[in-house]
């Protein structure tokens, strides 16, 4: 007689669960190729022409021209948009379509649901900002001043917009909603500080408040691991990353275990 | 006493019309017209938002107040370019995702059913997606004239610009509406042809400043002189021959007008 089935045990973490989840979001990228990755590298080589053409090569800051200025910066923010659209999309097209119940039944613990959909958001992230990176290094060389420091800030601003991705694909409740926040928080947020120009050149009110933005020192702090050229301490970039991170992470956990807008 | 009534009502008739089904066209205007008024954030409110970025972004990076092209300042040169590609970028969006929803939802049953011929069809569709773009367009002006030295040097080269460039775009999304499939190939169609033709046309920079090749090149690009006329509108500088910019729009209109018109007579991806 054949025994009876036994549920399936696992240790204090669900690793195979945690990992399906990872490769869910990955696989949907990744079907979305074209669309979701080359659609950031054209627009993004749209600007640098843009850029180079109404710019000039001319100094900029420091000893940096304003492309090698310019490049960091659209690199970054590539991978921040593309990790926040991939948390929050995923997240809200299960919900529309119904299918959330799919990841909901699922033995996952809030932490492992976090964990999940931030991982895999920030993967595709950085996936897509290295394809944004590539092309346009061949026209604009540039250094690495530290390695460690480009996969920090890279890996910081991928988790922050991932995780904000979770919570505005757990509260909206239609497209608008998602797109809404992009135009309206996301991309004011990278735009204004400091992805195209050096916060310095601000009026003194705005470089305040540019300095107040987590997103500043992400951009900051990355092109600086890049070209060495910095306008905040690095320390004080990584602390901020690092806190805002923690913070969001800890506010998504909390969305999933009460079951915000997922459970009745 | 008749048990039942002896007085049939009369047969319904068939409606009539004239060469043109004048209620059934308003109807479908207003239908667009509504679409986008809706949802007046998305599409009145974004746009400005996206603008006002662009422009901050442009004038912060470049800087310097003394910075000109030909005569005129970059800050007024860059003005009308903007405006231009929200109003492009929206008349687009209108026709396209219009026809797409209602091509992935089923209902565009509900606009071929009804006695609209093509040409009506044609008409209705575009005037939407140009009623956007103009309102779009006079959003913008509205905020930029704010924010910028923003005189008008020759209306009607504003104008025909202005509904010129609409009509073009609408069509253009007609066009890849009913192409379209699927919602990943509308984007394909926004992210690599019409952002791009929009970007490299002289919105942010004046193309005298390019290469000798990619000079020629962007003389043949229609939406340059859709930019380039709009601007003259404004500040009196234009870039290339207005001309051959008023001879270039028209003509593509009209193309993209036959073009429109044939897909809806031949029920192109809409009929079986």
């Amino acid at each position: 007689m054949a025994a009876p089935a036994m549920p399936r045990r696992y240790g204090a973490v669900n690793w195979r669960g945690l990992w399906a989840l990872c490769l869910k979001d990955l696989h949907r990228a990744y079907k979305s190729f074209r669309y979701s990755v080359l659609g950031p590298v054209v627009s993004n080589l749209l600007f640098l022409a843009i850029f180079a053409v109404a710019r000039g090569s001319g100094a900029y800051v420091g000893d940096l021209t304003f492309l090698q200025f310019l490049v960091p910066g659209l690199v970054i923010f590539a991978v921040c948009e593309t990790a926040y659209s991939t948390s929050s999309e995923s997240l809200l097209f299960d919900k529309m379509e119904g299918m959330i119940a799919d990841t909901l039944m699922a033995p996952l613990t809030p932490t492992e649901l976090t964990i999940g959909y931030a991982c895999s958001s920030a993967a595709t992230g950085l996936l897509t900002g290295a394809a944004v990176a590539l092309p346009m290094l061949l026209v604009v060389p540039l250094p690495i001043a530290s390695l460690p420091l480009l996969l920090f800030f890279a890996a910081g601003g991928a988790f922050m917009h991932g995780l904000l991705g979770i919570l505005v694909g757990l509260w909206a409740e239609r497209w608008d909603h998602h797109s809404a926040a992009l135009t309206f928080i996301v991309i004011p947020f990278g735009y204004l500080s400091g992805t195209f120009y050096s916060v310095a050149s601000l009026p003194a009110l705005a470089e305040s408040v540019a300095r107040v933005n987590p997103v500043f020192y992400v951009i900051d702090g990355f092109r600086a691991a890049s070209t060495g050229h910095a306008e905040s301490p690095p320390l004080v970039g990584m602390v901020v990353v690092a806190l805002v991170v923690l913070g969001l992470g800890v506010c998504a956990r909390r969305l999933f275990r009460i079951g915000y807008k997922l459970k009745p | 006493m008749p048990r039942y009534p002896t007085a049939v009502p009369a047969m319904p008739q068939v409606r009539r019309f004239g060469a043109i089904n004048w209620v059934g066209l308003w109807t479908l205007y207003h239908k667009e017209v509504r679409r986008f008024v809706k949802v007046a954030t998305q599409t009145l409110l974004a746009p400005l938002v996206t603008t006002l970025l662009y422009l901050a972004i442009f004038v912060l990076a470049i800087g310097d107040p003394a910075h000109k092209i030909g005569d005129v300042p970059f800050r007024a040169f860059l003005a009308p370019g903007l405006i231009m590609m929200a109003m492009v970028q929206n008349a687009f969006a209108n026709t396209s995702s219009s026809i797409m929803i209602a091509k992935i939802q089923g209902n565009i049953v509900d606009t071929l059913m009804p006695p609209l011929s093509p040409g009506e069809l044609t008409c209705g569709f575009a005037l939407g997606g140009v009623t956007r773009g103009l309102a779009v367009g006079l959003v913008m002006w509205g905020a930029l004239t704010l924010l910028l030295p923003a005189a008008v040097h020759n209306i009607l080269f504003v104008l025909f610009h202005a509904v010129a460039a609409s009509l073009m775009l609408s069509l253009l999304g007609i066009v890849g509406g009913i192409w379209a499939e699927k919602f990943d190939h509308l984007a394909a169609v926004t992210n690599f042809i019409i952002t791009p033709f929009a970007f490299l046309s002289g919105t942010f920079y004046s193309i005298g400043g390019l290469p000798a090749f990619w000079y020629g090149v962007a003389h043949l690009n229609p939406f340059f002189y859709m930019i380039d006329g709009f601007r003259y509108g404004f500040t009196g500088h234009a870039d290339g021959s207005l001309t051959a910019g008023l001879i270039v729009l028209t003509v593509v209109n009209l193309l993209l007008w036959a073009l429109v018109y044939r897909m809806f007579a031949r029920g192109y991806r809409l009929k079986a």
